[in-house]
This record gives structure tokens, C-alpha cells and sequence, in this order.
């Protein structure tokens, strides 16, 4: 009797250590996603049968790589327009600060798929240009640029006044801070922050189909117009833009961690 | 070491230094002492040359503070650790020592060393900042102050970010630096510190020097000013 009661207690102890287990819970939480899709695909109407997909691997393939390309343009451009306008926020002058301030205040009032159409329909042909694709990648950039700004201003800012008086003291000379001291940390503090923006512009690049980009998005539409297979269409869709963006995400996180100096 | 202040006058959050002499020679541990805003720590940095004051003059062994060469041959330790966050107790040492004052990789790496077991912190030297506690990190401040062979080392409360034990741990690792030779001005809250460590007192009060002299005078103090602090901090 002494024995199966110490038996079962074991078992308990063993069976709420593993559902206190992280891997456990990570199991059963992507088990339930997976199985609430599965559920959404039998309730289509016409069964799902992804074979419909054949002959359209390649469309599909191009749109995917074309949001990684506009999506990397992007970031890179946000990343160079966000470090211009943090040094117009740290401007000595006032005009210049004020700029920044009111371009910040309409960017982010505005919604990112009323820029794109802006940029593209509106500002392009005001210059003679409907290049829309370029107008439409700006508009893009510049939605993300006060985002990429406030980045910068919190990473600089984290080096404390402290450590710049230590540097005079030890008689570091200015390209040696740069060199040494700031941007060694600078680099590791805006990688995590840039990633999360760069998740933001890979799901943005989405809207790049109204100006009939052939990114992701658009070729699973075409595809969708030409096949009528809306359901296999739209479930590709949304399982793509997760498998770029969900594994980004846990690298930030592995990134943070593993390079925070806090 | 010798100091010479004349007609010192700066003006610090809503107060003033007004218009400070001194002249002390042949003192190797001076503390500073004082409430909080009683200028204390603005002399100390007019002292180590890091602020530069609206008025006077400052001369510390012959050589003035607004001097190019001064901050060569000073060490300042400051209230939070300064230590650069990605680099390791160690690099931190050694990066200054290649960097600023030219000295090569294995030397630097030596004189690191050497430091770092002064202070105890042999053990620690490859991990970062955020790695160790509050206390080997103020220590490895002190550590890399030293490592640049200062004559003088400047002690900006160094423990007021720590808990007492940390702070106990720190202050006597400071203590035992007495015989390397070197002189030190320093600002602290910590009497008993002062007492063990300082062979000369200055009592700050409202931005002048209320009351200065040997250790001893804490115990019989003479001005109401220091009285009363004396039985605050007690």
C-alpha cells in the first residue's frame, strides 16, 4: 500500500512537471494554432486541395522573393533616413528640429497603405514620375524612418553621460570613441530594434499590391484569379508571411539576449 | 601632495562655491565630507579638472587643473562604475591602456592583471559588467583608474550606489591601496571611512569649507554646522 502511494505521487510529480515544462507548453499551444487551421480548412466550402498549387510554384516563389527584396530595400533605406532624421532631432537648430518634429507627427498619422497610394499616385506623377513601384518603396521607407529615428535616439541615449566623462578622462580622442567605445555597443543595442522594424516592413510590403507589385500578396492573387483557389490561396499566404517573420522574431529575441549588456 | 585653491567661485545647481582658498601640503588622503548639495562633489570635479570653474585658480603639485596635460596623471572614480558595458573587466583595462597611452598588448594585459588582483577581482576579469555585482564593478573602476599609474586618485562617492555590505566590501578594498604610494582626494558619506582612511578633513557646508583639519576633528567638532551633522550621520 506504502509502495503504490509513493508510486502515485511520483506520477503526479512527474506529470505537473511536464505540464509546467516550457517545450510542453510550446507544444501544446502550436498544436492548438495548427489544429484551429486545420478545423478553418475543413469548413471551406470547396475542400481544400492544395495540388491546385501545381503550376504556380514558380509565381508564388517570385512574389515571395520580391517581398524580401522590397522588404530589405526598405529597411536599409529606413535605416539611412532614420539616422539622418535623428540627427535633425539633435540639430542645433531650431528649424531643422521642428521639420523633423511636424514630418514625424504626419507620418504617423498617416496609415501606411494611404502613404504607399500618396507617394504613388499623388506625389510621383507631381514630379513626372510613375515609376509607382519607387514611389510606392519611399513611402514605405519614410512610414518607417521616425520608427528607425526613435531607435536611434534611445540607443544613443543609453550611453550614459558617465561613460562620455570617463573617455575625456582616460584622453580617448573622438575617433576612438566612435570607434571603440560607442559604436561597438551602439551596434548591438539597435540590432534587436531594427529587426522588430524589419518584421514591421515585411508585413507592410503586403500593401504593395495595390500598386500591382509582384510581391507575395499580389502573386497569390493572381494565382487565386487564375485557379479560383481562394481558400489554398489565402492559407499560403498567411502560413508565408509567418514563416518569414515568426522565425525573425525569435532571432531578435535570441539577439537581445544574447547581446544585452544590460 | 600639495594643494593650492585661490579665490575658487562656481556656481552648482542653485548654489555657489563662494570664493575658496586653500593651500595644504604633504596630506596623502583627503576626505571630503558634507550634506548633499553642499558642493562637495562639484569641488572634487573642479579638484580632478573635469569642471571647469567660473573663477580661480586650482594647482596640485605645481601643475594647474585646467591644465592639457592634468588629466594624464589623475584616476577618478565616479559614484556609478563607468566601466564600458560590452567589453569584459579586463578589456575595459586594456583597451585604455593600448589606446591612450600607447602601451602594448601584453604589458597592458599585465598591468591589467596586476590591477584587477589588487582589487581582488583576479577571478572575474573575462566576464562583462552586467555579469558581475555592483561592487566588483565599482572595484574594477578603481582597478582601471589605477591602471594608468595616476599620481593622484579622485573617489566621487564610489559607494553611494551600493548596499552596505558592498559598500564595506568596496571602502576596504580602497584601504588597502594606502601603501601603493599614491594620493587621494575623495568624497564620501561613510565617516568611519574617513576616519580610517583620510589624514585630512574637509567639512563642505553651503559652498564654503566649514570646518577643516585632521581626522580627530570629527570628534570634537567645533563649528554648530559640523555638530549637528556629526549627530545626523551617527
Amino acid at each position: 500500500m506504502v509502495w503504490s502511494s509513493s508510486l502515485k505521487n511520483k506520477c503526479f510529480f512527474y506529470m505537473r512537471r511536464m505540464l509546467k515544462s516550457k517545450t510542453l507548453s510550446y507544444i501544446i499551444a502550436i498544436s492548438l494554432f495548427i489544429g484551429f487551421l486545420v478545423f478553418v480548412a475543413l469548413r471551406q466550402r470547396t475542400p481544400i486541395n492544395f495540388s491546385r498549387l501545381a503550376g504556380y510554384e514558380s509565381l508564388i516563389l517570385e512574389g515571395f522573393i520580391n517581398t524580401i527584396i522590397v522588404s530589405v530595400i526598405a529597411l536599409f533605406g529606413s535605416i539611412i533616413l532614420g539616422f539622418i532624421m535623428y540627427l535633425m532631432t539633435k540639430s542645433k537648430s531650431q528649424t531643422l528640429r521642428t521639420i523633423a518634429d511636424v514630418f514625424t507627427e504626419i507620418i504617423y498619422g498617416t496609415p501606411l497603405l494611404v502613404m504607399i497610394i500618396v507617394m504613388a499616385f499623388l506625389i510621383g506623377p507631381a514630379f513626372n514620375s510613375f515609376n509607382r513601384i519607387v514611389w510606392a518603396l519611399s513611402g514605405i521607407i519614410i512610414y518607417i524612418t521616425p520608427y528607425m529615428s526613435n531607435v536611434y535616439r534611445s540607443v544613443f541615449k543609453s550611453i550614459s553621460d558617465e561613460q562620455y566623462m570617463a573617455m575625456d578622462l582616460f584622453g580617448f580622442t573622438a575617433t576612438q570613441k566612435y570607434r571603440y567605445i560607442i559604436i561597438p555597443q551602439v551596434l548591438r543595442m539597435l540590432m534587436p530594434p531594427f529587426m522588430n522594424n524589419f518584421s514591421l516592413i515585411i508585413k507592410g510590403s503586403a500593401l504593395l499590391n495595390v500598386i500591382s507589385h509582384r510581391e507575395l500578396f499580389f502573386t497569390i492573387s493572381l494565382f487565386q484569379t487564375r485557379t479560383f483557389a481562394y481558400s489554398e490561396g489565402y492559407l499560403l499566404m498567411w502560413l508565408l508571411y509567418i514563416m518569414i517573420t515568426v522565425p525573425l522574431s525569435q532571432l531578435t529575441k535570441y539577439v537581445e539576449r544574447r547581446w544585452s549588456l544590460e | 601632495m600639495n594643494i593650492k585653491i585661490k579665490n575658487l567661485t562656481h556656481a552648482y545647481d542653485v548654489n555657489v562655491l563662494d570664493d575658496l582658498h586653500l593651500d595644504l601640503d604633504g596630506y596623502h588622503a583627503i576626505g571630503i565630507i558634507g550634506i548633499s548639495g553642499s558642493g562637495k562633489s562639484t569641488l572634487l570635479r573642479i579638484l580632478a579638472g573635469i569642471e571647469k570653474p567660473n573663477q580661480g585658480t586650482v594647482e596640485i603639485n605645481g601643475q594647474f587643473a585646467d591644465d592639457k596635460h592634468y588629466k594624464q596623471n589623475i584616476g577618478f572614480v565616479f559614484q556609478s562604475h563607468t566601466l564600458f558595458p560590452h567589453l569584459t573587466l579586463l578589456e575595459n583595462i586594456t583597451i585604455v591602456l593600448e589606446k591612450t597611452r600607447g602601451i602594448d598588448k601584453q604589458t597592458a594585459k599585465k598591468t591589467a592583471i596586476e590591477n584587477l588582483t589588487r582589487l581582488g577581482l583576479d577571478d572575474q576579469k573575462d566576464k562583462r559588467p552586467n555579469k558581475v555585482s555592483g561592487g566588483q564593478a565599482q572595484r574594477a573602476s578603481i582597478a582601471r583608474a589605477l591602471s594608468v599609474n595616476p599620481d593622484i586618485l579622485f573617489l566621487d562617492e564610489p559607494t553611494s550606489s551600493l548596499d552596505p555590505i558592498l559598500t564595506d566590501e568596496v571602502l576596504s578594498s580602497v584601504e588597502k591601496l594606502k601603501g601603493l604610494g599614491k594620493d587621494f582626494i575623495f568624497v564620501t558619506h561613510v565617516i568611519s571611512f574617513v576616519k580610517d582612511f583620510a589624514d585630512y578633513v574637509l567639512y563642505m557646508d553651503q559652498g564654503v569649507i566649514a570646518e577643516q583639519g585632521t581626522p580627530d576633528m570629527l570628534d570634537n567638532p567645533k563649528t554648530d554646522a559640523l555638530k549637528n551633522f556629526m549627530n545626523k550621520v551617527r
